[in-house]
């Protein structure tokens, strides 16, 4: 039928239209609101191995994608105040970048979403959103609307998020940071 | 014909002027469990082609406008309106399609739903959703005859998401109920039969499907769908498995879904000259495309 043929069409003129990338945040950005005494940033990527991998995903119970990660030192006057870890997590349609800023003591100082390009869910944009992050440590349950409200509309990211943040946790653990 | 592209077209190009975000059917057939946020709404377009019957010519085309809105987080009610277009020539089934037909695109019906999420896929374990219809429609489908039906619908959802949600397994039970009475047809052939008595239907529809995210954006998926339909006078009057790929397209304010859905194996009532006698070619036909589009506001 002829109609069939017509109906291809269609989607290709859905994939003209506008799409949105929005990046709210550089990882220098990002560096100096998590640590905003620090005086220095170091890069100290890590490259990890499929061992390491694994431990994390025993610790975390999700999956660790990339063995590349980028991560900065922060410093002050010669002390370290703590790490910035780069990480991408799985949205309903794209990544989510965002960055976790950790203590010596594995924990928790807080997040920035760097890239948010979902439906919904713009919240876990908002401060306070992102603030019941702070002091969480790897015992912590990070269960969603336990630990952390859910964002009606965007629970997947909010649980890859979370999730994702427990997973940095648990690469802290099991690769000692420089 | 030309007139009819030209209509869909402008629609979707009006469509895609307009703002909006999405929570979208990563297939065409089976239904996800999630619902809408409280307060948010979402607009589909849905287009089904149907097409051959094994002889003569058949060409149908449903167009489904539907609004959904998030009354809760849990719970979305929807209205949608349904239009139909029809062609066919050199097909005549005893009891079912009397004579050729021409039907230019024209209101059908319309359909109210309610969806209840009773756990979230992306929360707990496994999703599940309970979807309730009510449709009217007042042209029979396959025949493009006078027709007033009566339809309720009760459809289990499952959803399970994978791999953080990159692969996405959903499942859907549906039970169906139908009251119909056709109207009477002028100029029948010869001892055609052509009840104009009450008719009762039963319904039982089983479908499952997998849709995986590519790349970003960009999911492929499959998904069967099992049917029968049982009636007063006759019975087990069909039963089919479809089966077909889907391609799915999202961005952060709309989505789109094609699906081809193509008959694998059917039965129940069947017609003499149909040129296969593996399927059901009465009510259904041997393949059908959908395409959907959806935005949120």
């Amino acid at each position: 039928m002829s109609l069939n043929r017509h109906l291809y069409l269609i989607p290709l003129a859905s994939i003209s239209a506008i799409s949105y990338a929005t990046e709210y945040l550089s990882s220098e950005q990002a560096q100096k609101v998590l640590f905003p005494e620090a005086d220095t940033f170091t890069a100290v990527p890590i490259q990890l191995t499929d061992e390491q991998k694994d431990q994390i995903k025993q610790l975390a119970g999700v999956r660790q994608r990339k063995s590349e990660v980028q991560i900065w030192r922060a410093d002050k006057k010669g002390e370290v105040l703590g790490w910035m870890v780069l990480d991408e997590v799985v949205g309903k349609h794209e990544f989510i970048t965002y960055s976790a800023a950790l203590d010596p003591k594995g924990k928790v100082l807080g997040i920035e979403i760097l890239n948010y390009r979902e439906t919904h869910g713009g919240q876990v944009r908002d401060s306070k959103w992102r603030k019941q992050f702070v002091g969480k440590v790897l015992s912590d349950p990070f269960k969603l609307d336990k630990d952390v409200a859910n964002i009606s509309g965007a629970t997947l990211s909010c649980r890859n998020v979370l999730d994702g943040v427990k997973r940095l946790l648990a690469m802290q653990k099991v690769v000692s940071f420089k | 014909m030309k007139n009819l592209i030209r209509l869909i077209l402008s629609a979707i190009i009006l469509l895609f002027s307009q703002a909006g975000t999405a929570d979208e059917n990563l297939l065409g057939y089976i239904k996800g469990a999630e619902t809408l946020p409280t307060g948010s709404w979402e607009i589909y377009q849905v287009l089904t082609s149907r097409s051959n019957k094994g002889t003569g010519a058949y060409g149908a085309l449903d167009s489904k406008t539907e609004f959904e809105y998030g009354v809760t987080d849990s719970f979305s009610a929807s209205a949608a309106l349904k239009m139909l277009k029809l062609e066919t020539s050199g097909i005549s089934v005893d009891g079912y399609l009397p004579k050729d037909n021409s039907l230019s695109m024209r209101p059908s019906g319309f359909e109210f739903g309610a969806k209840y999420n009773f756990l979230s896929p992306a929360k707990d374990d496994i999703g599940l959703s309970a979807y309730f219809s009510f449709e009217s429609s007042w042209i029979d489908k396959h025949s493009g005859q006078d027709k007033d039906t009566y339809t309720t619908e009760l459809l289990l959802i499952v959803q399970k998401y994978f791999l953080e949600g990159e692969l996405v397994w959903a499942t859907n039970f549906g039970l169906e109920s139908t009251y119909a009475k056709r109207h009477p047809v002028q100029d029948l052939p010869a001892n055609f039969e052509w009840s104009t008595e009450p008719e009762m239907e039963l319904g039982l529809g089983l479908g499952t499907g997998l849709s995986y995210r590519i790349v970003p954006k960009w999911f492929l998926g499959a998904e069967a769908l099992y049917e029968t339909e049982f009636e007063t006078s006759v019975g087990q009057e069909r039963w089919s498995y479809f089966a077909g790929p889907s391609i799915h397209y999202a961005s952060q304010d709309w989505w789109a879904t094609l699906t081809w859905f193509g008959q694998i194996v059917g039965g129940g009532e069947q017609f003499d000259e149909q040129d296969s006698k593996e399927l059901h070619l009465i009510e259904k036909t041997k393949e059908e495309v959908r395409f959907k589009v959806g935005f949120n506001f």
